[in-house]
């Protein structure tokens, strides 16, 4: 466990040509207290998630989570990653379920669980058994915590990503892009074919 | 650099941006109020006073203001007894805090180098002191003070995030009040804002290519060394403005809120204090989407000619002008006062385009906006790519062109500037008819003219 809170004490991270952090005897405590925070609110958010009957509470939940994990990133100095996790995800995203949640009605409720208990608990078993497993395999593969070594003052910056993307990575990212691009096509055809047999078949009736 | 210094620094700018933010928000309110009185030819609002004795203090209208957050304190503040009692509390919250966080990244005025603000020397035995100069070129990198209250490195995509962010709370409002105005309301909203989001985006992504940066203040500097956005992307500044104007709902695209559909919207069920946020949250939107436009369109705290170190007017190699030097702390202070200034003048022409439109339909509304403004932002990225392209192709005599080009627009926006400011001086000292007269009807108007009603102005 020891190993874990050592790896998770990057937090401070390399000082930005832009942003200065200003050199403070308690700067690594202060990292560490601004991930204890984020991460806090991160875990309740997912519980909230989850764990709330209300489905728009639910939504809430989400987005409380997203943003602190925003926060997360922001603190390991990838400004930009934090930036399009807050537009996508945030932005699009919670605002997507948002509508759809409005549009079921203000009374929707999740059906009642109709599952029996040893299912459930059994899950919740499994589950935290593997996260326990995947900590005890970390913690032992790393007997000394890797640190990342200096990083260069543009490391997350939208120039640096942006020429990875752009050169290196062009083809995912083409590929990518095109995936969604078909996406965004199939849901125009599926929405539009059910109203064009509809009126198809109106103008049949006439 | 020491810490307090950047902290005291730093109190002072968030005390800055968010006293303006605030107290323009509360004077737009008069504003929207005195301006509609100016536009309809009424007298507006007058009735708010002050009475000591036989002293009476009106301050044109001004104290309604004040009078509407008293209020906003003591109504009730009601609450739907079938609402969502935690998402309805929530939800102005929701509403204010994004609004305020964008503030925090607009940039007021240039890099202030604290160095170079005050110098002392010995001079020949004795102590001297001065306020010396800025560089021309180039910031210092140690030892400044920034312009925004958080230079982050992402700029416009953190304004982009914090944009996206008021859905969230519009649309909670509407869901939680339990009442079908206002969940109709919040679907308008929420799909108005994601709508013309895209459009805000994509018509600041050519200003971004244009620029070569992301970040805000970077932005202002090349409008300094070159030309202001609104002449190198015009269409860019159209479409943001007509886009900005759309996300803080109001008139001509307040459907969602719309009194004569929706009572009035997602927010018809709040009362009191919550009310009062969201229609004070409504009021600081124009605030920050007007700073936003100064600063990526207006050349921020720029002024024609004025650069770091002092005046210098010169289209390309022809010096006018030679270099007036003046001090680092007082062009910097000119930056600020530059910068919200312009800001002001954007107000106020967004609270114009209130009372001169009528609204839209909920159509057309979605067609300007996935219709017009989208495919037009898309054209503009497209155009400026291949202009761009061009111009890096093109040989120095082109790039020698385009810098004169630049110059004289900033010689056309000086001299509107100097004219306008001249037209405001002329106006300040020149006498006129004031009619103090109130008149009831449109007969005691043409009456107290020396008309008659069928002859109104005295023929």
């Amino acid at each position: 466990m020891l190993n874990l809170l050592l790896l998770l004490d990057i937090v401070p991270g390399p000082a930005n040509a832009a942003t200065p952090v200003p050199e403070t005897p308690q700067g690594p405590w202060m990292g560490f207290a601004y991930f204890g925070f984020c991460a806090v609110l991160a875990v309740v958010g997912a519980i909230a998630t989850v764990a709330s009957p209300n489905p728009i509470r639910g939504a809430m939940g989400l987005l409380l989570m997203i943003i602190s994990i925003a926060g997360l990133f922001l603190a390991l100095h990838a400004q930009f990653i934090a930036a399009i996790q807050v537009i996508v995800y945030a932005g699009a995203i919670v605002v997507l379920f948002l509508f759809v949640i409005m549009l079921l009605g203000s009374d929707a409720q999740t059906p009642s669980d109709q599952r029996g208990r040893i299912p459930r608990f059994g899950a919740a078993a499994l589950f935290a058994g593997l996260g326990l497993a995947a900590l005890t395999l970390l913690g032992r593969t790393m007997a000394k915590p890797k640190l990342p070594g200096d990083v260069g003052s543009d490391f997350g910056s939208i120039d640096s990503i942006g020429k990875v993307l752009f050169t290196d990575m062009l083809v995912p990212f083409e590929i990518s892009s095109a995936l969604l691009i078909v996406a965004v096509v199939g849901a125009i055809a599926v929405a539009r074919g059910k109203h064009g047999e509809l009126a198809e078949k109106g103008a049949l009736n006439k | 650099m020491m810490t307090s210094t950047l902290l005291v620094a730093s109190i002072i700018k968030i005390l800055v941006i968010v006293g303006f933010l605030f107290n323009v928000a509360g004077l737009l309110t008069w504003v929207d109020r005195r301006q509609s009185a100016m536009i309809q030819d009424r007298v507006g609002p007058n009735r708010a006073v002050i009475k000591i004795g036989k002293f009476e203090l009106r301050v044109f209208g001004l104290l309604h203001t004040a009078a509407d957050g008293v209020k906003f304190f003591f109504k009730e503040d009601f609450m739907p007894p079938k609402a969502d009692k935690l998402l309805f509390s929530l939800a102005p919250i929701l509403v204010m805090v994004p609004v305020l966080a964008l503030a925090a990244v607009i940039p007021m005025a240039d890099t202030l180098c604290l160095k170079q603000i005050h110098m002392t020397a010995m001079v020949n035995g004795a102590e001297q002191s001065w306020w010396p100069a800025a560089e021309r070129v180039g910031t210092c990198t140690t030892d400044s003070v920034e312009g925004a209250v958080s230079p982050l490195n992402v700029g416009i995509l953190y304004v982009f995030a914090m944009a996206g962010q008021g859905i969230v709370g519009a649309g909670i409002a509407g869901w939680s009040s339990d009442n079908k105005f206002s969940l109709m309301g919040a679907l308008r909203a929420a799909s108005q804002m994601v709508s013309y989001e895209v459009a805000i985006g994509l018509s600041l992504v050519g200003a971004m290519m244009t620029y070569g940066t992301v970040r805000l203040d970077d932005m202002v500097r090349w409008q300094g060394e070159n030309a202001w956005g609104i002449f190198v992307q015009p269409l860019a500044f159209f479409l943001f403005f007509v886009s900005a104007v759309a996300e803080s709902k109001r008139i001509p695209f307040d459907l969602p809120e719309a009194e004569s559909e929706l009572v009035s919207g997602y927010f018809t069920e709040y009362s009191g204090m919550k009310f009062g946020m969201f229609y004070f949250a409504e009021y600081m939107e124009i605030v920050t989407s007007s700073m936003l436009v100064v600063v990526v369109f207006l050349g921020g705290w720029q002024l024609p000619f004025l650069h770091r170190d002092g005046l210098t007017i010169a289209i390309s190699d022809v010096v006018l002008v030679e270099t007036v030097k003046m001090s680092h702390l007082l062009v910097t202070i000119i930056g600020v006062v530059t910068f919200f200034g312009k800001t002001l003048a954007i107000c106020f022409i967004q609270a114009f385009v209130r009372w001169s439109l009528p609204r839209f339909r909920y159509d057309q509304l979605m067609r300007l906006g996935w219709r017009v403004l989208l495919p037009a932002a898309l054209a503009n990225i497209f155009i400026t790519g291949l202009v761009l392209l061009a111009i890096q192709d093109a040989g120095p005599s082109v790039q020698g062109a385009l810098k004169t080009a630049a110059d004289v627009t900033q010689g056309i926006v000086a001299i509107l500037l100097a004219s306008l400011a001249l037209r405001g001086v002329v106006f300040a000292f020149s006498s006129r008819k004031i009619e103090h007269v109130l008149v009831g009807s449109a007969a005691a108007m043409s009456n107290a003219r020396g008309g008659t009603k069928d002859a109104p102005m005295g023929a």
